[in-house]
């Protein structure tokens, strides 16, 4: 085992805060990803894994927002089951059932998420914050998943691009839902202490 | 599920970093090449990968069975048409190549996941990525699998309390909300907990490394990965 000896360098109280808050928000997303809340009828289960990306995006801005979901996907790659039905490796990130275009929409999207509701680098207090940047913010996300994760599916499963839209068109109005649901928390006041 | 075993195959001897390196090339090489030869070639790759971890095909296909049903959707689906003749060969034909594809990519994936323990993806991560980013990265990912069972747990104590309270009668959307909320609130309060301690331990930028080294087998698997990334670079010769 090599050993350094220079000076130890201590991470700043801002950035171990930061810091932690992506890595639980990386294993909750890990969670998440393995519940899901069955729906009556033929409908798609209701997977709560999108709720990682928006809470990343919410809560860490686009730079911590953006680490938390990229170890999500590094543990994953690296054999942790953290993905849907406990999958992991780098080719199911790549392929996946053709949904791998999806777990890197999460990853862009968070960024995406966290760009708009915070307007720069640094998290601001969400409290100030107005809904329709929110919905904005969580929105955009939304539309970046699906503008990555479809026409990856095409791609990879060699559907045309209109019959690969068909497919995934029933999970839009329970993103959206997903969406709306966020937004009632924060504005609930259950994050108000933060 | 496929997950680490230790051993002593050539897979297990070789670098995380060669071993990533092909499985990235692999997936690149695919969709430069999705024709029946370039088919041919990559599954060739992926049995000799599944070779060097000491790993059978049909174990391999077993775990990933649900993958390859949902994939197996796609050609029948690609196939179908609104209108007479209601089914068209060439389309499907299509698909199912290029879902055949999806195969030596998770045959390599397999045997990396078989063959590398997760503290050694972690070495190599923050070997790849420089600086103070490649440490938060493989600090967090270092922590991300230690707490991962953690808030795994806390999630379906949380959803078994709602069910003990008779929650599945509600709406699912309510459910979601709720479970959401609590599970939220654990993390935070977990994330303030290891912000805590990370502090009390003296968390640095420069902690001592996992030892990492490029034997004399991981050359050929490097350039073998470098080749398989550069090949779509052939098409445009």
């Amino acid at each position: 085992m090599s050993q350094q000896h220079s000076t130890v360098e201590l991470v700043g109280d801002e950035t171990v805060k930061q810091f932690t808050m992506a890595v639980l928000l990386a294993a909750l997303t890990a969670a998440l990803s393995q519940v899901s809340i069955p729906l009556p009828g033929t409908l798609p289960p209701f997977s709560l894994q999108p709720f990682g990306m928006f809470f990343a995006g919410l809560l860490l801005g686009p730079v911590w927002g953006g680490l938390a979901l990229g170890l999500f996907l590094l543990v994953g790659i690296a054999g942790l089951p953290v993905f849907s039905n406990g999958n992991a490796g780098l080719g199911y990130v790549l392929v996946g059932q053709g949904t791998g275009g999806f777990l890197v929409g999460f990853l862009v999207g968070a960024i995406v998420a966290g760009a708009i509701v915070h307007r720069g680098v640094e998290p601001r207090d969400l409290s100030s914050v107005s809904v329709p940047v929110q919905v904005a913010g969580l929105f955009a996300a939304v539309v970046v998943v699906y503008a990555i994760g479809v026409p990856w599916l095409s791609a990879v499963t060699g559907l045309p691009l209109p019959r690969a839209a068909v497919v995934m068109a029933p999970y839009v109005p329970l993103d959206l839902l997903k969406l709306g649901i966020a937004v009632a928390i924060v504005e609930g006041g259950y994050l108000a202490r933060r | 599920m496929l997950s680490y075993r230790p051993g002593e195959t050539v897979g297990h001897r070789l670098d995380p970093r060669s071993k990533l390196l092909v499985q990235f090339g692999l997936a690149i090489a695919v969709v430069a090449y999705p024709t029946v030869s370039g088919l041919a070639g990559a599954t060739l790759v992926g049995l000799f990968a599944l070779a060097s971890a000491r790993l059978s095909p049909l174990a391999v296909l077993r775990s990933y069975r649900t993958v390859f049903l949902v994939l197996a959707f796609a050609p029948l689906l690609a196939g179908l048409a609104l209108g007479p003749p209601w089914f068209r060969v060439d389309p499907a034909l299509r698909s199912l190549r290029l879902v055949a594809r999806v195969v030596p990519v998770l045959f390599v994936s397999a045997a990396y996941l078989t063959t590398t323990p997760v503290r050694e993806t972690r070495a190599a991560v923050q070997r790849l990525v420089p600086g103070k980013a490649g440490q938060l990265l493989g600090v967090g990912m270092a922590l991300v699998v230690r707490l991962f069972p953690v808030v795994l747990g806390d999630v379906r104590e949380v959803r078994d309390a709602i069910r003990a309270r008779g929650g599945d009668r509600r709406r699912p959307w309510t459910r979601a909300r709720v479970l959401t909320v609590q599970s939220l609130a654990r993390t935070l309060d977990r994330s303030d907990g290891l912000a805590v301690a990370l502090r009390a331990r003296c968390f640095a930028w420069n902690p001592t490394l996992p030892r990492l080294a490029f034997g004399r087998l991981d050359y050929p698997v490097l350039a073998l990965g470098v080749a398989l990334t550069l090949s779509p670079v052939l098409t445009l010769v």
